[in-house]
């Protein structure tokens, strides 16, 4: 499969270079950019990320980790102490406030990883140093037949630099 | 607001290219100077860290706490580390939630600040402890005759919290590094390369990554803040748990956290000075940004204020004889200097920041900054020794001084902190280039 990689300047070319191949039924995309740009999510349309589902997964299981921590462990060993009761709540309530936090940053932590992972060997490819400069890439992962006219097409919206790309 | 933040006269906005080329520059191999700095940063960890093995050969009894006061230099300057690590979060998560754009280059640094902060602050109750091979008491697990550690003392909620407060600093931090470390690794060969690439994890800029990368930073800021809020608001439990007057008291939380961010805006400002200065980043770190840390400083400086003047109205107020006693021996009892110093620092010289001359002054900030951190040291050892020392039964008053253990040991930290940010400073963007270049183009581009 090969697929075809334009490298331009702005973020407004860029964009424009999205929201054309999108237009032209290329939906399979790949962009790359060196600073994060909501804009260029809204030209890809994506709404959002996977990665909510993990944290919210993470909080949950914090949450309920710390209440069966705090609680089973005084109900298995009841001993009053400070005069308070066996299970005592507000107390218990800061141990669960700090492992819903922590829980909920660890597992979305793994969720990054886990979905930028998964894309990594199918962009690498089209990947130029230029992109953690000051370029933005434009990656059309499989040009199918019609590489001319999307050649064409990139180099249009602004492209500075046009590559066929193997991967 | 947005062009203020690179505007220098003189200067043109700095373009993509110069971003990564000049917030890189001062990672090469260090010059003497750097080397300067570390040695004299070793030598005061090795005497803090001597002075601890002596303690730890000889017993406690080499720190100056006893009856009454059994807590010290070594939870004093505990309560003022955690309280410095409380601006990073402050600076990266408060900030990016309300849209701050003026912290885009300065979180970095401070976010680092955080982590050496709380890792210099988690060193205190090991060193209090006297015995340290037992922390592990504290540690979630049934560690002597199938007890559980008991989750209703303070002391282990601040286990969970400050054990917390660094995992998601580091994260987050981390988190925010990783695209920068995927520039180094591009920006070098051979073992550099590999070592920042290893770290970049593979990142590629993927806009299919950065929205995975922008929903969790979005999400740690959310949870960063009722963190960092509860991190200090149960470091102050630990005093207001207890019946002692001077602490038992329901405003030590808002009280504890305003003071927090007071002292580490100032510690910010204290290291920002002269890293700007040794780096050349007066086009990125402009006086735009110290500005308004210095507004930050001045707001929490009243807040700070208030807090003083609200504890001796209550202790008025409740007509309890022995808070009343308690408040009038702090500021005019034997500690009587310790107090004074702590209003003078803290409440009197900051006043000075209602005048716009001094915010732009960097010579008067950072003189200010550096008063705020003796300021916030006392205000520690006023709450925890005062009250300690002068409870209830006049039989059971007392007396403490430090020992020369106990200062080697704060001078010890003093130098670890530092020596943690030397390296940071040298190894890692001191700013957070993607973050930089995402608003310079903005306004390269007109401002989208």
């Amino acid at each position: 499969m090969s697929g075809i990689v334009a490298q331009y300047e702005t973020l407004g070319a860029t964009r424009a270079a999205i929201e054309r191949l999108r237009e032209a039924g290329h939906e399979d995309l790949e962009v790359f950019s060196p600073f994060p740009a909501p804009e260029l999510e809204e030209a890809m349309g994506i709404v959002s990320s996977p990665v909510r589902r993990w944290a919210l997964i993470g909080g949950i299981t914090g949450f309920l980790t710390a209440t069966a921590l705090t609680a089973l462990t005084s109900i298995a060993y009841p001993l009053i102490t400070q005069g308070k009761p066996i299970l005592s709540w507000p107390a218990f309530f800061v141990i669960m406030f700090e492992m819903t936090i922590l829980f909920t940053g660890l597992f979305g932590f793994a969720g990054v990883l886990f979905h930028t992972h998964r894309s990594r060997r199918r962009i690498s490819a089209a990947y130029r140093e230029t992109f953690s400069v000051d370029r933005f890439g434009v990656y059309v992962v499989d040009a199918g037949g019609r590489k001319r006219d999307l050649e064409a097409l990139l180099r249009d919206a602004g492209a500075v630099e046009v590559e066929e790309v193997t991967a | 607001m947005a062009t203020a933040e690179f505007d220098v006269p003189g200067k043109a906005l700095p373009s993509l290219k110069d971003a990564n080329r000049e917030i890189s520059r001062p990672i090469t191999a260090p010059s003497w100077r750097f080397w300067f700095l570390i040695a004299i940063c070793g030598l005061g960890i090795l005497a803090g860290a001597a002075a601890w093995a002596n303690q730890i050969r000889n017993g406690i009894g080499m720190a100056g706490i006893n009856n009454p006061v059994s807590w010290g230099v070594y939870i004093v300057t505990f309560v003022f580390w955690v309280g410095i690590a409380h601006s990073g979060t402050l600076i990266s998560a408060v900030l990016y939630l309300v849209r701050s754009g003026w912290r885009t280059t300065i979180n970095r640094a401070a976010e680092a600040m955080t982590i050496f902060a709380v890792m210099t602050a988690g060193l205190f109750p090991l060193i209090h402890l006297g015995r340290v091979w037992y922390f592990y008491y504290l540690v979630p697990y049934p560690s002597t005759r199938l007890i559980w550690p008991n989750f209703r003392s303070p002391l282990v909620w601040d286990m969970f919290a400050i054990g917390t407060y660094f995992t998601i600093s580091l994260v987050f931090w981390y988190l925010g590094l990783i695209p920068d470390l995927a520039v180094l690794r591009d920006k070098f060969t051979g073992l550099r390369k590999r070592l920042y690439g290893v770290f970049a994890l593979g990142w590629q800029g993927s806009v299919k990554d950065w929205s995975h990368y922008r929903r969790l930073y979005l999400y740690l800021a959310g949870i960063a803040t009722p963190l960092v809020l509860s991190v200090h608001s149960v470091v102050s439990w630990d005093f207001a748990m207890g019946i002692v007057p001077g602490w038992h008291s329901t405003i030590f939380a808002p009280y504890f956290v305003a003071g927090a961010i007071f002292s580490g805006i100032a510690m910010v400002i204290t290291i920002m000075i002269p890293m700007r200065w040794a780096f050349g980043l007066e086009s990125y770190i402009t006086k735009y940004h110290f500005d308004n840390m210095a507004k930050l400083l001045l707001f929490t400086s009243l807040i700070v204020a208030y807090a003083y003047a609200l504890e001796f109205f209550l202790a008025w107020w409740t007509q309890d004889p022995v808070e009343k006693e308690s408040f009038l021996w702090r500021a005019m009892g034997y500690y009587t200097g310790p107090f004074w110093v702590m209003v003078f620092c803290n409440v009197v010289v900051p006043m000075s920041l209602w005048f716009r001359k001094t915010r732009n002054s960097l010579a008067a900030l950072f003189v200010i900054s550096i008063f705020v951190n003796i300021g916030m040291w006392y205000e520690r050892f006023v709450i925890i020794v005062t009250s300690l020392a002068h409870e209830y039964e006049p039989g059971g008053w007392g007396i403490y001084v430090p020992t020369t253990t106990e200062i080697l040991i704060l001078i010890g930290s003093f130098m670890w902190f530092f020596f943690w940010f030397l390296l940071f400073s040298k190894s890692l963007p001191v700013i957070s280039i993607a973050e930089v270049k995402e608003h310079l183009a903005h306004e390269h581009e007109g401002g989208h």
